[in-house]
């Protein structure tokens, strides 16, 4: 036996060792060093880097771009936490009343955005949106309507809502999907019988018993929202006037393009405490809710 | 009975609208990548057809660089499936470790998983992009940082709990040494989710865009989903072959998922146990 407990210790350590060199590698020692390098003047390049202390935090706090990437993510979650729910609910109620031969069919149709690079949507929306493009072309003269997409905030701001939400819903959908499948057709039967309405059966009995996963749904979802980079950074490059800038392109931006790595590194840290932060908070909120529906 | 039947009908023809606007902008690239090019843009249905767009990117309208679309698209297939092969073959080795081994020091590994869990993936970035700069252009500067991934970890620790222990055991009082059980018993058993996690890993590393953009910005190692993003404005009056570029990133995509749905299916609900 002890034979057997030794050769098993063996084998795990060998088995675990490749997380744990990535671990130390991509995980502890860059960690450590974001802490130190926040900490820096340093523009990549340049031999010498300026201890600034919380230097970098004070100008993040103080910068109009810092700000309007932690603002723009609660307008991103106004626009979307609501979006992506109401529909992904309506796709989710679609499927489960679909009949069983297309309901697999149509899953997979409504899941494929999901896994669409945000690259090749971006190269649609542009033309599509662009001046000369059938469709505003089709607004100007038809309708006299003259929208510039990408020059006012407004439509700026929910083209690239627009698209996040048919690029999600429908994966979230299939979350809400599972959980109406789980409900018990008995439940619903009784309901029928003591004269529950269709819309009632709705908000009485489906909606709490579901209520868990709309849970890990929005929780999903604000941790997407602070992820947002590639549409705005192809179609709007954060503007008009910051309105779609999000956090990872302010970064970006800093760390790379501005060469400001010190302040890329605060900007990181600051952004990880909203999260933190954003999602404690959502899931208390929800706990609460959760509860209150049993 | 007849409303019933009429009910029916209504929501199939919702939900079949409702499943050809989410369509759309395949629709619309498509058609567009196949337009002649004075016409691209132009029409809202297929206007002429003309293959001038995916020529073009055979040999990049014989401009500089005349394979940097063909380069980019074999650098993805490269990049990703080398990164997925890894990111299942490390979950699948700590989830095993973990849960089927339990050896001396598995509640450390654990916890390990847990704290780094804890942390954003960002906070990380400048630091990561620091180190790995000697490696830049190059394909293990792409692959390594994105080998090991924690979800899929976690999707395989889940799917051990739910193997059961006797089996193990049993395969142990028969004197098989731990290799052995893990050849004929682990690793089989795992085949689907490991599938699963091979695939899903496969379609977030094809789109990755900000970490590829930067630890790969020499054109001949750019994949196809950067290369795309950084002619953008340079090619931005060449709408054609960005929309055929767009439709050769999405074929393989939606064509996975069409072929493997059953197993997408299979790892959502296994996903949220």
């Amino acid at each position: 036996m002890r034979k057997g407990i030794s050769e098993r210790t063996k084998i795990g350590v060998i088995f675990s060792t490749p997380y744990f060199v990535f671990a130390i590698v991509f995980f502890l020692i860059p960690l450590v060093w974001a802490v130190w390098l926040s900490t820096m003047d340093w523009n990549l390049m340049a031999i010498e880097k300026t201890w600034v202390g919380l230097g970098n935090y004070l100008s993040a706090f103080t910068s109009e771009r810092v700000q309007a990437a932690f603002l723009n993510t609660f307008k991103y979650m106004a626009v979307l936490i609501p979006g992506v729910t109401i529909f992904a609910t309506g796709i989710a109620v679609l499927l489960h009343n679909l009949p069983q031969s297309i309901k697999g069919v149509y899953s997979v149709s409504f899941f494929i955005p999901y896994l669409t690079s945000g690259v090749a949507v971006s190269v649609v929306v542009r033309y599509f949106f662009s001046y000369s493009s059938v469709f505003n072309t089709f607004l100007r003269d038809q309708l006299n309507v003259d929208v510039r997409w990408f020059q006012d905030p407004t439509p700026a701001f929910f083209i690239i809502t627009g698209i996040i939400i048919w690029k999600i819903s429908g994966y979230y959908a299939l979350i809400i999907l599972a959980a109406l499948e789980s409900i018990p057709k008995e439940i619903h039967d009784a309901a029928a019988v003591d004269g529950a309405t269709g819309v009632q059966g709705f908000f009485r009995i489906t909606l709490p018993m579901i209520v868990s996963s709309y849970s890990t749904v929005i929780v999903l979802l604000a941790g997407l929202i602070f992820g947002i980079f590639s549409e705005p950074f192809l179609l709007t490059g954060g503007g008009p006037n910051l309105a779609t800038t999000s956090w990872y392109l302010e970064l970006y931006t800093t760390s790379f393009v501005k060469f400001d790595s010190g302040m890329g590194a605060a900007i990181a840290i600051l952004n990880a405490i909203q999260i933190f932060i954003t999602i404690r908070l959502i899931t208390y909120v929800l706990n609460k809710i959760d509860y209150n529906a049993r | 009975m007849s409303t019933k039947s009429r009910k029916k009908t209504v929501l199939v023809l919702l939900a079949t609208a409702l499943v050809l606007f989410m369509m759309f902008p395949y629709y619309y690239m498509l058609i567009q990548s196949l337009a002649p090019w004075e016409k691209v843009d132009q029409s809202l249905t297929p206007a002429g057809f003309s293959l001038d767009s995916f020529r073009f990117l055979m040999t990049n309208g014989g401009n500089q660089n005349p394979y940097m679309w063909l380069r980019a698209l074999a650098n993805s297939v490269i990049v990703t499936t080398t990164t997925s092969l890894l990111a299942v073959v490390t979950g699948m080795l700590v989830g095993y470790a973990i849960i089927k081994l339990r050896f001396a020091g598995h509640r450390f590994v654990f916890n390990v998983l847990l704290f780094q869990m804890f942390f954003p993936a960002i906070i990380m970035l400048v630091p990561i992009y620091l180190m790995m700069k000697p490696l830049a252009n190059t394909y293990p500067g792409m692959i390594l940082p994105t080998s090991v991934s924690l979800w899929a970890i976690f999707m395989f620790i889940n799917y051990f709990k739910t193997l059961p222990e006797e089996v193990f055991e049993a395969a142990r009082l028969d004197g098989a040494s731990e290799f052995r059980i893990l050849w004929i018993i682990g690793f089989p058993a795992a085949r689907t989710v490991a599938v699963i996690v091979f695939l899903s890993i496969f379609m977030g590393r094809w789109s990755e865009l900000m970490w590829d953009m930067l630890i790969a910005p020499n054109i001949k190692m750019q994949t196809l989903n950067v290369l795309i993003t950084t002619q953008f404005k340079p090619m931005g009056n060449l709408p054609g072959p960005l929309y055929a570029a767009s439709v050769i990133l999405t074929l393989p995509i939606v064509a996975l998922c069409l072929a493997f749905s059953r197993y997408f299916k299979e790892g959502l609900t296994f996903n949220l146990k």
